[in-house]
């Protein structure tokens, strides 16, 4: 079986360690790729400037996107992520602190394809992690990147 | 009768002529009346008096003729009458009583015998007269006459024809007159209730009456308009100041709605940013349990618990400030709730989470109120969240609730048996982070009936509670049937 990666996308660096840590122990052989802003998760994903993306893209299996971030948000990202043919497949999970419908609403209305708000309890928060590497990693399917361009 | 023929219905100039008229016409019918009767009265003495001359002309002529017995003169003497064309009867008699000689144009009438004479003066529609017939102061004979009043009746009948004919007149005459003078009396009244009537339909109170003359209704009009003047200076100041007051609502409601954002952000990143830190140190707490469990000696561990579990705490704190910021900015929408169903789901769902005692819930089925449902189910939750929290110590936990309702407002009461609470603390009970239990006592925020306190004043219902230690705590919801929320 393929073991895609996963995109963790979260600007604080305590968040990032303990995200990774459970996420680790959940699926150890899982490839996680950290990026700190909105900004490097577009760059990851699209590029920078004239330069390809780094990313294959067929092994990406999930992106963790939390919603509040510096420069571009993370509903921005979740904007563009959707507006492009070479991403809007993508499956995009909202992460959050906050407890705001509203903004439950608005990931919704963009396409989200999951919106989870981190707990407080770090087990419960593990928990949550191991639930989503389980389900999005080997649970669900997504077809390769290269057939839905061709489709 | 109806109403509008009573005369104070009538319109001002009606009223003037109907009084002009109705005391010219008295007047008229009572100068008429007498007229009339003053010359009946004149007639009739005028018609006695040429009779009684007529009677002594021929009594003076038959007295000769009498005492000779001259039924030839006699005759000839009454037949004169005939040219008098009133006369009916005469009849000559002699000194014994018994008729001479007679003239009679009436069919069925002899003359009366004198012996019993017959009555005088006026009868019926006749004058009867009767005078002694004298020569040399001694009576021979006595004369009788009988007219006819039918001149009498045709004169008095012309008489009136003509009085009244001239009292018409003469009234018609006063119509003309009293039309044109009752405008002097009618016109400043009416120019005044038409000034007072276009000011209270336009609102314009530049409006003056026209003021003539320095009578009572000229003084009226005057003062009218002194009034209307007083009116329309001070409008002129409460459109000022109201033009003010906006000025000043509209400042005040863009300071608010940016207070109000301000708010939101703040309760933004209130959520997002203090939580975060809180994740971190329950977080890392944890990992350092798991990780660095052999480097770390049982109080130690103690020590990490307590960190977690004070994390956590304030979690639930931050959640429940943000519960109550929510309850207080979001703006309210109006449905039909089923508070009975509401109440069933909270329970089962308490069940779920925590079902150590044999538990009796007793929901009165059917309260239905209007509201927003969701910021309702807050309120009631917490309610019964309190309810089944402050019953858990009891050998049965028993919770009842009710409700009743008159015309403006349902009152529902939710009752436990739980250890209650002193009333002398009634009135902290509402407010947030107030407890009146210690935390290891039970466990809680301190923000929850404040939460179910904004939620009930933002429905205009009122909240109250009643309890004794030991014996439960009752809490009413007072709730409008028709909230007309603002």
């Amino acid at each position: 079986m393929d073991e895609y990666s996963i995109l963790v996308v979260e600007d604080n660096p305590d968040d990032q360690v303990l995200t990774v840590r459970a996420l680790k122990n959940a699926s150890r052989n899982s490839s996680i790729v950290v990026v700190e802003d909105g900004q490097e998760a577009l760059d990851f994903l699209f590029g920078r400037g004239s330069e390809e993306p780094c990313v294959n893209l067929d092994l990406l299996g999930v992106i963790l996107l939390d919603i509040k971030l510096p420069r571009v948000s993370g509903l921005e990202v979740l904007k563009k992520i959707r507006a492009s043919t070479r991403t809007n497949w993508l499956p995009v999970v909202m992460i959050t602190s906050s407890d705001e419908p509203a903004e439950l609403v608005e990931a919704y209305r963009l396409g989200a394809n999951s919106y989870i708000k981190k707990s407080i309890d770090y087990s419960e928060f593990s928990d949550q992690m191991a639930i989503l590497a389980r389900y999005w990693l080997t649970v669900n399917k997504v077809p390769k990147a290269g057939s839905v361009r061709q489709l | 009768m109806i109403g509008r023929w009573r005369l104070r219905y009538w319109p001002l100039k009606a009223k003037l002529l109907f009084l002009t008229l109705f005391t010219s016409t008295l007047g008229i019918v009572l100068v008429c009346a007498s007229l009339i009767v003053v010359e009946n009265q004149n007639y009739r003495q005028r018609l006695e008096s040429e009779l009684h001359v007529i009677a002594g002309i021929l009594a003076e002529q038959s007295a000769a003729a009498l005492v000779f017995e001259d039924n030839n003169q006699l005759t000839s003497i009454i037949s004169s009458l005939r040219r008098i064309e009133t006369i009916r009867q005469a009849c000559v008699f002699d000194a014994t009583g018994s008729v001479m000689s007679s003239l009679n144009t009436l069919e069925s009438a002899d003359c009366p015998g004198i012996l019993e004479p017959p009555p005088m003066g006026f009868v019926g529609d006749y004058y009867q007269l009767l005078v002694p017939v004298t020569l040399d102061n001694e009576t021979v004979g006595h004369l009788y006459l009988v007219s006819h009043l039918r001149a009498l009746r045709a004169h008095i009948q012309t008489f009136i024809v003509v009085v009244f004919g001239i009292g018409a007149l003469i009234q018609l005459a006063l119509v003309f007159v009293a039309l044109k003078l009752q405008r002097v009396v009618s016109q400043p009244i009416l120019a005044l209730s038409g000034t007072a009537e276009r000011i209270a339909q336009e609102h314009d109170y530049s409006i003056r009456a026209p003021v003539s003359g320095n009578d009572e209704l000229g003084r009226l009009g005057t003062t009218f308009n002194e009034m209307i003047g007083t009116i329309e200076q001070q409008n002129r100041r409460i459109l000022e100041s109201r033009a003010g007051l906006e000025l000043i609502v509209e400042d005040r409601t863009s300071q608010l709605s940016l207070a109000n954002k301000e708010l939101e952000a703040f309760s933004y990143s209130v959520s997002h940013d203090l939580r975060q830190p809180l994740r971190a140190i329950e977080g890392f707490g944890q990992a350092l349990e798991e990780d660095c469990a052999d480097q770390l000696n049982e109080t130690g561990k103690d020590y990490l618990r307590r960190i977690r579990a004070a994390s956590v705490r304030m979690g639930s704190l931050i959640d429940g400030l943000l519960v109550l910021s929510r309850v207080s900015r979001q703006p309210l929408e109006n449905q039909r709730v089923n508070i009975s169903g509401m109440l069933q789901e909270i329970t089962e769902e308490l069940k779920e989470i925590s079902y150590s005692l044999p538990t009796d819930i007793r929901i009165q089925s059917g309260i239905w109120v209007i509201g927003d449902g969701r910021m309702l189910r807050i309120a009631f939750q917490n309610l019964l969240e309190n309810a089944w929290k402050y019953s858990s110590k009891e050998v049965q936990r028993v919770i009842d609730v009710s409700a009743t309702a008159d015309s403006r407002f349902i009152t529902i009461a939710i009752c436990d048996n739980g250890v209650g609470f002193n009333m002398k603390y009634v009135n902290k009970l509402f407010v947030a982070f107030n407890r009146l239990h210690t935390p290891s006592e039970f466990g809680g925020t301190g923000i929850g009936l404040a939460t179910v306190y904004r939620v009930i004043r933002r429905h205009s219902g009122d909240i109250s509670a009643k309890s004794e230690v030991g014996n439960g705590a009752s809490f009413y919801i007072k709730l409008p049937v028709l909230t007309d929320q603002h």
